[in-house]
């Protein structure tokens, strides 16, 4: 177990920097830079000169395996920089943008987890059944809808219904959770219910895997409860890949919001990110893209220890 | 799949009953998988609607009329027009061009590159196959838009540029998913054979093995033709996808759409949902598909 454990961290190390490698260069062919986007208002007024101190005074001017390397120490210390639009530190740009994003794809998350659940099961006893056909279509459907299209229809129907507009300005959960929900309720419903498309499909073929194993015959012909059998025998082994695609899903969620957030005007994760290509932000556009992929990697890692902690198979491979 | 000419040539005289074969198996798909023929049959339609634009669309799809500006649905316009007065259902009868060949294009060439990829890697297996799935686990790391999205900003945006930042995310999930299957296909005696006969790695790879992946090839496909689509929509609906006047899906959701959402809804309903259709028939196909040929999934 602490062989496997250690292996499999160990094996997160060169993706890391593997990822971290392959942002610092795609982001470098972007073509055009931060100075010359900043000065791009006044073309020619500004003199070859102030361009390139400004690009000295950032550091764009040393040697990219220079830049990389700076960038990698300060990674290792925590230190993200200062963002090369706005001056700012990364760590404060990112910050609120974050909690709003977090907080966001822990909602849609709920939305996704409560539905995809009892409708898994549900599809996957019914199998074949006009039941079994109807959530399947629902869920087909959850997957085809773009979730900033379902926004648009939602407040759309919120406008001629109840002739109401959810909150458009953000408040924190801590100041006001009221007006805080009645913000992030909409998007979280558009975007689980696309998410529960995933999960429940998911959910559905591995119960489905799971009810044919012997085990579960052997329960029945024990002659315990259907009841019984699906809570402790079936549902807890059909779980496991569940639990993982919902994991993977909303490792992803955090970064993967950017249209959404256009949709319903958040200035999360996604806008930020939108905004930092536009730039040219390189310092920014870093961080961002390392904290999304860094956590898909570290949500990975702990799936898979989870995994070998609750499938006793996997440790001895 | 016949090893030696004259018996390729022997199986030529049967060609009729196979062609039979094909419609029979199309039957019973249609038969037992009412789901998959339906989106089968949108499918067939989109295709036709997307050919024939030019003989259906009643308007210009990129020429303005501000005489008919935000004119809701009627005779004339049947699903009203845009803030330019352009026709909304000629604009989407094009947009379908747009989206089909965006979805194809980056759909096959990125399931195709992955597959061979991934079959290369599992078919060498040792260090060629652990180097490469470590690359793979770095592209897999990024989320498919965030990707997409650097790789536009790097490219451009022209629709054969929009094919390659969407199918480039699209390799490595296509390499995973068809390694896995190649991985059992290599222990075959046919190989073994192949590999005694002394053919030459490309061979065994491309007429070998890659024909034999083909039913996860082809989920995959299906749903790539989905995921491509939905991209290429989120893209243009950012500004950075398909560009003003070309007609597509996404990008007549952007801006006008969503500001005169209340006062013309038109304009926001009608692409969204071809959207959602084009994408709910090739999921809906695709899923059908995987049922059909994983014959872990046949019903008892």
């Amino acid at each position: 177990m602490h062989r496997y454990l250690i292996k499999r961290f160990l094996l997160m190390l060169p993706t890391l920097f593997g990822v971290a490698l392959v942002t610092f260069l795609l982001i470098r062919v972007i073509p055009g830079d931060v100075v010359e986007l900043r000065y791009s208002g006044d073309r020619g007024s500004v003199s070859q000169d102030i361009i390139d101190r400004e690009r000295a005074r950032i550091g764009l001017d040393r040697p990219i395996w220079q830049q990389f390397m700076t960038w990698m120490l300060g990674i290792v210390r925590f230190d993200f920089g200062t963002s090369m639009w706005t001056g700012a530190p990364i760590l404060e740009e990112i910050k609120l943008r974050f909690v709003l994003s977090l907080q966001l794809a822990i909602m849609a998350t709920i939305v996704a987890v409560l539905l995809a659940i009892p409708l898994g099961v549900l599809s996957a006893l019914k199998q074949d059944t006009w039941i079994d056909y109807a959530v399947r279509l629902f869920s087909i459907a959850g997957l085809a809808m773009p979730s900033f299209w379902l926004g648009i229809v939602l407040i759309l129907l919120m406008l001629v219904v109840f002739k109401w507009l959810p909150p458009m300005v953000y408040t924190p959960f801590w100041t006001n959770p009221v007006q805080n929900l009645a913000q992030l309720i909409w998007p979280a419903l558009a975007v689980g219910y696309r998410y529960s498309a995933v999960a429940t499909r998911m959910t559905r073929s591995a119960m489905l895997e799971v009810l044919r194993e012997d085990y579960i015959r052997t329960a029945r012909a024990k002659g315990l409860m259907q009841k019984l059998i699906l809570a402790r025998h079936a549902l807890k082994n059909a779980m496991l890949p569940v639990l993982t695609v919902v994991a993977l899903e909303f490792a992803f969620l955090i970064g993967g919001l950017v249209v959404t957030e256009q949709v319903f005007n958040l200035n999360g994760i996604g806008l930020l990110f939108v905004q930092a290509v536009a730039h040219r932000d390189y310092t920014l556009l870093q961080a961002l893209v390392m904290l999304v992929a860094g956590s898909f990697i570290v949500v990975n890692f702990l799936m898979d220890v989870a995994y070998a902690w609750l499938d006793p198979r996997i440790r001895y491979r | 799949m016949a090893l030696n000419p004259p018996l390729d040539r022997a199986l030529d005289v049967e060609v009729p009953r196979t062609r039979l074969g094909v419609r029979e198996a199309v039957r019973e798909f249609c038969v037992r998988r009412p789901l998959g023929a339906v989106g089968a049959a949108i499918i067939v339609l989109m295709l036709a609607v997307a050919l024939l634009a030019p003989l259906i669309a009643r308007y210009d799809p990129v020429v303005n009329d501000f005489a008919a500006m935000l004119a809701a649905p009627s005779g004339a316009h049947w699903l009203g027009t845009d803030a330019f007065g352009r026709d909304v259902l000629s604009r989407l009868i094009y947009g379908s061009r747009t989206a089909l060949l965006v979805g194809f294009g980056s759909s096959v060439l990125g399931a195709t590159l992955g597959a061979v990829l991934g079959v290369a890697s599992a078919y060498f297996g040792g260090r060629v196959d652990l180097y490469l799935q470590r690359v793979m686990d770095v592209f897999l790391s990024f989320p498919l838009i965030i990707l997409a999205l650097a790789l536009v900003a790097i490219l451009g945006n022209s629709i054969p540029n929009l094919i390659m930042a969407i199918m480039i995310p699209m390799i490595p999930r296509s390499a995973l998913v068809i390694r896995s299957s190649a991985l059992a296909i290599r222990e075959m005696p046919y190989v073994d054979a192949a590999r005694a006969a002394g053919f030459n790695h490309r061979r065994i790879i491309l007429r070998h093995m890659l024909p034999n992946v083909m039913a996860p090839y082809l989920i995959m496909l299906t749903a790539f033709l989905g995921q491509a689509i939905l991209l290429e929509s989120s893209l243009s609906f950012l500004g950075l996808g398909v560009q003003e006047p070309i007609p597509a899906w996404g990008l007549m959701l952007r801006g006008a759409a969503v500001e005169f959402a209340e006062a013309a809804p038109w304009m926001a309903i009608f692409p969204g949902l071809a959207i959602s259709l084009s994408v709910f028939a090739f999921n809906l196909f695709g899923d059908s598909l995987r049922d059909a040929l994983d014959p872990r999934l046949k019903t008892q």
